[in-house]
């Protein structure tokens, strides 16, 4: 194509402000969804696998069920999305739990029981909550701290003691100080001993809020609730951080003996974790990425409307063109030009309006959406050949024109 | 060797009971460097003839050899080219494209040849100077007197060296005096060499013309060549035989051309339509002979 065709199409551009201006706002505005909801998207991501990381990588995380698919050298193919939200469904055992606790190169574990209803204290009901059962070791193995008082020590496990998320303390205490005050978990009292600082992550899956959560003794749990406070996850932080896959697969392989040879149960590294949660947080935004392509569609027709009628009024044009001596070809080409221009014009005022957004984004909201080069480039690409594909029908019509009756018209 | 040569040349459009046979079996050859003008009525056949010999239609029948080349079976990129290469029209209406200046209207032919930006302004401004237009070459034609935007056509005709120069009515929306500054143009072209073929309705302007053919319903009903300068008995007759176009001329005359115009019939159904007619037309012939 002929550099000349674009200066021409710029000045025709030029020439007829409102109209082009109108066209390519339909190809911002769909560059601009598509971008703010990607980087929204990836900002998203960043955030949560950020907080996935603060727990540390070498997490281990036994958990029932069948989730991953692996290859034979142990990477993650499939992933099965409920993975990622709430807790899942099946329970693992005590005989789980102490092959866990007793694998070689185990530093800490702790079983996560799990009894959902509500707990009552100073006669408020909180419902909101979930009471779980754990060992001495869970601030260590989640690396959080506790703000006031302190988690059971290895000697209270056996007792009424509770650990209470900050939520929790704020909802069922207000201002009054929680610590030394009584829980009632099931008709049993619990004396308040520690409040969690807030929990920034979610370390048992996307959707649980831990600081909606009391923490008390897992023997202890069990003795009031029975089965009907399952074990639902198993963690565990292998005394050398390096040595996190071999111990993984380890306890894999141990649990799976256990089980008579069957593979029912996960076991996932805190980075395997983040590979679970990115890849549905990707599909998802996949998703809504597509819907808002639409948009970009609906500019193309504009474009190709817009061209239409830009073809029918320069007919005359055209006939005077073909006279001097104008092929067919090169009719068609000053018009994808035009269309052309337009939609790169418009691309890049799309793709400069999408960084305005992203800052008034940032600065508005806690959000914090992250524009990425490759989002850039695909908006590039697809305005692109938005004009292309929508410039093709009208450029073909203009120049399948008859000289003789296009030189008539408004004659 | 003639450069135009037109050999039984039929154009119709429309099929069945309203096919329009806009020319008839019309014959003519021109010599390089001749100027020819076209008389007739509206609706005579003279712009289609214009459109054939400018290659911008196909005649139905017959053969028609530009240059030593047939054209009537081009397609219609090789008529593009063709049209490019060797023919420059000059329109009733001017048809300068009214975004672009004067100068890059002039240009515009050759940039369809591929000529860079540099030279064919070049050349552009070269073919305006000799059109006296050269310090006019930066205005918009909207900016020009009819005469200036008719000699800017003109010279946009001019800038690809064409063999032929075909001019609709050139002087048709304009005053005598800037048709008088026209017309000067296109016979100092001629005295150099041109071969121009020019239609027109006014008998004044065939004296700048060294042969004058007559059109009427399709066919050249006279062909003669006169010395320059003078306007030849029957174009003067040809004033009252014809009248001078009006309103109402140019009503029948679209409705001529265009109502019966079909949206486009296979070639084949044109074709046997066109022989069907023929065949009658010449029925009809023999019988009224008889």
């Amino acid at each position: 194509m002929h550099s000349g065709n674009f200066k021409v199409a710029y000045k025709t551009i030029r020439e007829s402000r409102w109209q082009s201006s109108l066209t390519m706002f339909g190809i911002v505005v769909g560059i601009v969804s598509v971008v703010t909801i990607v980087s929204l998207g990836q900002g998203i991501k960043k955030q949560i696998i950020g907080e996935i990381k603060s727990v540390g990588s070498d997490l281990i995380t036994v958990r029932a069920g069948k989730g991953v698919k692996r290859d034979t050298n142990g990477n993650i193919q499939k992933i099965n999305p409920d993975f990622v939200y709430g807790f899942g469904s099946g329970t693992l055992n005590d005989r789980d739990v102490a092959i866990v606790e007793g694998s070689a190169g185990v530093k800490d574990a702790t079983p996560i029981r799990l009894l959902n209803g509500s707990v009552i204290a100073d006669g408020r009901e909180y419902a909101d909550g979930f009471v779980l059962g754990t060992n001495p070791s869970l601030p260590n193995l989640l690396q959080q701290k506790i703000e006031y008082g302190s988690y059971f020590s290895t000697g209270e496990t056996a007792r009424q003691v509770a650990v209470i998320g900050k939520t929790v303390a704020e909802q069922l205490f207000q201002e009054n100080v929680p610590l030394g005050q009584v829980i009632t978990i099931r008709g049993q009292d619990y004396i308040v001993r520690g409040v969690f600082e807030k929990f920034t992550s979610n370390p048992l899956g996307q959707g649980i809020d831990l600081n909606q959560a009391i923490f008390v003794p897992a023997p202890s749990l069990k003795e009031i609730a029975g089965t009907a406070a399952p074990v639902i996850r198993v963690l565990a932080r292998p005394q050398n951080p390096n040595n996190a896959g071999n111990l993984a697969s380890q306890i894999s392989n141990s649990i799976k003996e256990s089980h008579g040879g069957q593979d029912d149960t996960t076991v996932l590294l805190q980075s395997e974790n983040l590979q679970v949660t990115s890849s549905v947080l990707d599909k998802l935004t996949g998703f809504i990425a597509a819907i808002a392509a639409i948009s970009l569609v609906v500019g193309g027709i504009g474009i190709m409307n817009i061209m239409l009628v830009s073809v029918s009024e320069r007919t005359r044009e055209i006939g005077v063109r073909k006279a001097v001596g104008a092929t067919n070809r090169q009719i068609r080409n000053q018009f994808m030009a035009e269309a052309i221009v337009l939609s790169v014009l418009g691309g890049v005022i799309g793709i400069f309006a999408s960084f305005v957004v992203n800052f008034l984004i940032k600065v508005t909201t806690d959000l914090s959406p992250v524009i990425t080069w490759p989002v850039v480039v695909i908006a590039a690409v697809v305005s692109i050949s938005v004009g292309i594909i929508f410039g093709t029908i009208p450029a073909i019509k203009a120049a399948r024109k008859d000289p003789i009756d296009a030189l008539r018209v408004g004659n | 060797m003639p450069i135009i040569s037109i050999k039984d040349v039929s154009k119709l459009y429309g099929f069945g009971d309203a096919t329009t046979v806009a020319l008839d079996e019309v014959s003519i050859d021109v010599e390089a460097g001749e100027f020819v003008a076209v008389m007739g009525p509206s609706g005579s056949g003279k712009s289609t003839l214009m459109n054939i010999i400018g290659l911008l239609d196909r005649p139905t029948h017959g053969e028609y050899m530009l240059s030593n080349r047939y054209v009537s079976k081009l397609r219609s990129n090789q008529r593009a080219k063709m049209r490019r290469d060797k023919i420059g029209f000059v329109f009733q209406s001017f048809n300068l494209l009214p975004k672009l200046t004067v100068l890059d209207n002039v240009a515009l032919p050759l940039m369809y040849r591929g000529v860079s930006t540099v030279k064919r302004l070049q050349r552009a401004e070269d073919v305006l100077d000799r059109v006296g237009l050269k310090d006019r070459q930066y205005f918009m034609p909207k900016a020009l007197s009819g005469g200036q935007v008719q000699r800017a056509a003109i010279a946009r005709a001019l800038v690809g060296d064409p063999q032929i120069i075909i001019a609709d009515e050139p002087t048709g929306n304009l005053d005598s005096a800037s048709s008088l500054i026209v017309m000067e143009l296109l016979s100092e072209l001629h005295r150099t060499g041109n071969t121009i073929i020019m239609v027109t309705h006014n008998p004044e302007i065939t004296r700048y013309a060294d042969r004058v053919v007559y059109m009427h319903d399709g066919c050249i009903v006279h062909d003669q060549r006169t010395p320059v300068g003078e306007v030849p008995a029957l174009a003067k007759k040809a004033m009252y035989v014809y009248p001078r176009k009006t309103e109402e001329d140019d009503l029948a005359g679209v409705s001529a051309m265009m109502d019966f115009r079909p949206e486009k019939p296979s070639t084949k159904k044109r074709k046997a339509k066109a022989q069907a007619k023929r065949r009658k037309a010449a029925k009809a012939k023999r019988s009224a002979d008889a």
